[in-house]
C-alpha cells in the first residue's frame, strides 16, 4: 500500500462539480422566467414572486438535492431556501428603507438646509429657504440633558448589580426589564400628568424628562454587561491589596470597563434620538431656534418630521425625507462609534487571553 | 535573636462595618438601583390619580365598549375597538416577523461563514435602531402603495376567507391593519432575531452534529433537534416583539385609518385601531377631561406591557440558564 492512496476523504462533501452546476442552474434559470411571465402577464412582481418563484425553487432544489444527496438532499434543500427567502426578505425591506430615505432625503438636503431655522416657511416655501438647523440643536440640547440624568444613574444601577451582594438584585434587574419594555407614548403620558398635577410649562426640560425612562433601561442593561466583562480577580486583587470598594471601583474596573460604558452611553443615545411620541405629548413645536430648555417651544428632529409629514404638501414631505436623512445621519454616527468600540474592546479580551 | 521572639501582634480580622468610603458608595448606588422601582410606582402612581375619575366613571366599559365621545354629556370613552385593534395588529405582525427572524438567525449561525455573519448581525441591529418616525415616513410614502397592492390580490384571490374580505373594494386598501400589521412585523424582527441568535448560538453543537452524521437533513435537525430546546427562548423572544408591537406609536399613526368602529378581523378593511396611536391621534385637540381618558388609556397599555413583558423576560432568562451564574 502506497500512502499516496490514503486521501482525506470529506465524505460530507458529497456535492461535486456537477452537482453544483446544477444547484446553480436550478436557482438562476426559474429567475429571469417567472419575472418574464409576470411581465407578460401583468401580475404583481412580488406576489407573482413568491406565488410562482418560491414554490418552483422549493421543487426544483429539493429535486437537485434528492439527486445529489439521496433523501436528505431533499430537506436540506427545502430549509435552505426557506431561510434564503426569508432573510432576502428581511434585507430587502431594510435596504427599501435605506434607500428611499437616501434618495428622497438626498433632493432636501443641503448646507442651507442643516443650517437654517424654519421661521419663515409656510408648508410651500421652496426648499431654497428654511431647514433643520434648530431641529438639531433641539435634539442637542433635549438628548442632552436626558444623558446628564440617565448616563450616571444607569451606570449605578449597573455597579451596584455587578459589585454588591445585595438580597434585592434580581428585584431591581426585574424593575429594570419592565422599565425597557414601557412604551414611549405611556412615557410622554407620564411626564404629562406631571404637567397637569403641578402646572409647570411645557418646555425642552419636559421633553428631556419625557425620555428619561426610556434611555435608563438600556443604560442599565449595556453598563452591567460592559462591568461583568471586566474579570472578577482584578477586583478581588485590588481588594486583597487593602483598596476600598469604592477605589477599587474607579482605579481598576473604570478603566478596564471604560468603552463598554461608552458604548452603554451611545446605545442609549440612539435608543431615544428618534423618539418621537413622548415629545410631542411634552413638547411644543417652535419653528424658530431656541437654545433655553426651560422656557419656550423647542422642535427636535423626530418632531420635525411628524409636523411636516401631517401635511400632504410636496415641498413638505421633502423636507420630512430631508430631516429623515439627517436623523438617520446621526443614528448611524451613534451606532458606528458603538460598534468600533466594541470591537476594539472584545479583540483587547482576546489578546489577553 | 531576640527579634525572632516577640510574637506578631494578633491582627483583628473582621467582615463587618467597611470603610466610610465604602459606605457612602454602596448607599449611593443602592439608592440608585432602588430608584426603579420608584420610577414604576411613580408612573402607575400619577397616571392612575390622573385617571381614576374617567375608570370610575366608565367602569369595566372602558376596555369593552366601543364609543369614544367626549363631547356628549355625560362623557363616554370607552376603549375596546383601540385595544383590539392594538392585539390584532401584534399578531398579525408577529406572524409575519417570526419566520423571518428564525430564519435570520439560523443563517447566521448555521450557514454564514464568520465573516458574512457578522455583516448580517450588523445589519439586523441596524434595523433595530431605525426610529420610529423614519419607519412611518417609509411606511406612508413608499411602502403603503406596495402593500396596498398585495391586498388587493389577496382580496381578489382569497377574498371567500372572512380575514380578506373588504365590506366596499371601492375604498380601496390603505391605512388597513394588514399595512400597520406589516410595519410593527418589521420593527420587531431585529428583537426576536436577537434573542434566537444568542440561543442558537449556545445550542450543543456535538448534538447536532451528531444528528446530521446519522443522516439527518439539515430540515429534520432543526425540527427535531434545534427547535425542541430552543423553542422556550424562542417563544419568550417573540413575547418581547408583542410587547414592543402593542406600544408602538407613531409608525401605526401614519399607516393606520383610526375609527371606533370595531375591526373585528378583516385584515385588509381601510379601519382599524391601536391604543398608543389613538392617545397620540386625540391628545391634540383633547379637553382636560378627555385627556384623562387618554391617560387611562396609557394605563391600561401600560399594564397590559407590564404582564407580557413580565412573562416574555421569565421565559427567556430561564431559557438562557449560562446568563444566570454570571
Amino acid at each position: 500500500m502506497s500512502n499516496s492512496s490514503i486521501r482525506a476523504r470529506q465524505p460530507w462533501r458529497r456535492a461535486n462539480i456537477s452537482t453544483s452546476i446544477q444547484i446553480v442552474l436550478a436557482s438562476v434559470i426559474p429567475l429571469p422566467l417567472v419575472m418574464l411571465l409576470a411581465l407578460l402577464a401583468g401580475l404583481d412582481l412580488t406576489m407573482s414572486f413568491i406565488t410562482l418563484f418560491v414554490p418552483l425553487q422549493l421543487i426544483v432544489s429539493s429535486f437537485v438535492g434528492y439527486r445529489a444527496f439521496g433523501r436528505r438532499g431533499i430537506g436540506d434543500a427545502i430549509l435552505v431556501v426557506l431561510t434564503i427567502f426569508f432573510s432576502t426578505f428581511v434585507l430587502i425591506l431594510l435596504l427599501s428603507v435605506l434607500y428611499s430615505v437616501i434618495t428622497e432625503g438626498a433632493k432636501a438636503i443641503s448646507f442651507q438646509f442643516i443650517g437654517q431655522n424654519n421661521v419663515y416657511v409656510s408648508p410651500t416655501t421652496s426648499l431654497d429657504y428654511g431647514g433643520v438647523g434648530h431641529a438639531i440643536l433641539g435634539t442637542l440640547i433635549v438628548v442632552l440633558l436626558t444623558t446628564l440624568a440617565a448616563v450616571p444613574l444607569g451606570v449605578a444601577m449597573a455597579i451596584y448589580l455587578t459589585q454588591s451582594q445585595s438580597k434585592t438584585r434580581n428585584l431591581v434587574r426585574t424593575f429594570t426589564q419592565a422599565l425597557s419594555g414601557l412604551p414611549s407614548v405611556v412615557s410622554g403620558l407620564f411626564i404629562l400628568s406631571i404637567i397637569e398635577a403641578t402646572q409647570m410649562g411645557r418646555s425642552g426640560i419636559t421633553g428631556s424628562l419625557a425620555l428619561f425612562p426610556l434611555m435608563l433601561p438600556t443604560v442599565a442593561r449595556v453598563a452591567e454587561e460592559a462591568l461583568r466583562l471586566v474579570p472578577v480577580d482584578l477586583r478581588y486583587a485590588a481588594l486583597a491589596l487593602g483598596a476600598p470598594n469604592y477605589r477599587a471601583f474607579f482605579q481598576v474596573i473604570l478603566p478596564a470597563a471604560k468603552s463598554g460604558l461608552l458604548t452603554a452611553l451611545l446605545l442609549g443615545l440612539a435608543r431615544v434620538v428618534g423618539e418621537t411620541a413622548p415629545l410631542i405629548l411634552t413638547m411644543n413645536p417652535s419653528s424658530g431656534t431656541n437654545l433655553n430648555p426651560f422656557d419656550g417651544g423647542m422642535t427636535t428632529l423626530p418632531t420635525y418630521i411628524y409636523n411636516y409629514l401631517a401635511s400632504s404638501y410636496q415641498t413638505s414631505q421633502a423636507r420630512a425625507w430631508g430631516a429623515a436623512l439627517v436623523l438617520l445621519m446621526v443614528v448611524g454616527i451613534l451606532f458606528a462609534l458603538a460598534r468600533i468600540l466594541g470591537k476594539s474592546k472584545s479583540k483587547k479580551s482576546k489578546a489577553t487571553k | 535573636m531576640s527579634q525572632s521572639q516577640t510574637k506578631p501582634q494578633r491582627r483583628k480580622l473582621s467582615a463587618g462595618p467597611l470603610s466610610r468610603g465604602d459606605k457612602w458608595f454602596f448607599r449611593t448606588t443602592s439608592a440608585a438601583a432602588h430608584f426603579a422601582f420608584v420610577l414604576v410606582a411613580l408612573v402607575l402612581g400619577f397616571l392612575l390619580f390622573q385617571a381614576w375619575p374617567v375608570l370610575q366613571s366608565q367602569g369595566v366599559n372602558f376596555v369593552l365598549g366601543s364609543t369614544w365621545d367626549p363631547d356628549s354629556d355625560p362623557m363616554v370613552l370607552q376603549l375596546g375597538p383601540m385595544l383590539w385593534g392594538s392585539l390584532l395588529i401584534a399578531v398579525l405582525g408577529i406572524l409575519i416577523a417570526t419566520p423571518m427572524a428564525i430564519s435570520m438567525a439560523y443563517l447566521i449561525v448555521f450557514m454564514l461563514p464568520k465573516r458574512w455573519a457578522s455583516v448580517a448581525t450588523t445589519l439586523i441591529d441596524l434595523l433595530a435602531a431605525l426610529p420610529s418616525v423614519v419607519l412611518g415616513l417609509w411606511g406612508l410614502l413608499v411602502f403603503t402603495p406596495i402593500a396596498a397592492g398585495w391586498a388587493e390580490i389577496l382580496n381578489k384571490y382569497l377574498g371567500f376567507i372572512p380575514l380578506f374580505q373588504v365590506t366596499d373594494p371601492e375604498n380601496g386598501f390603505m391605512r388597513s391593519p394588514f399595512i400597520a400589521g406589516w410595519i410593527v412585523a418589521v420593527m420587531i424582527v431585529p428583537i426576536i432575531t436577537s434573542v434566537t441568535r444568542e440561543i442558537f448560538s449556545q445550542l450543543d453543537r456535538d448534538l447536532i452534529n451528531g444528528a446530521l452524521a446519522l443522516g439527518g437533513s439539515r430540515l429534520s435537525t432543526f425540527r427535531r433537534v434545534i427547535m425542541p430546546t430552543a423553542s422556550s427562548g424562542v417563544v419568550g423572544g417573540v413575547l418581547l416583539g408583542l410587547g414592543r408591537a402593542v406600544g408602538e406609536t407613531v409608525a401605526i399613526f401614519y399607516v393606520l385609518n383610526l375609527s371606533m368602529e370595531i375591526n373585528w378581523m378583516n385584515l385588509v378593511e381601510p379601519h382599524g385601531g391601536a391604543v398608543a396611536s389613538w392617545i397620540l391621534a386625540r391628545f391634540g385637540e383633547a379637553s382636560p377631561l378627555e385627556k384623562q381618558g387618554l391617560m387611562a388609556a396609557g394605563l391600561v397599555l401600560f399594564i397590559l406591557t407590564l404582564i407580557v413583558n413580565y412573562i416574555a423576560n421569565v421565559i427567556v432568562n430561564r431559557a438562557q440558564p449560562w446568563r444566570k451564574n454570571q
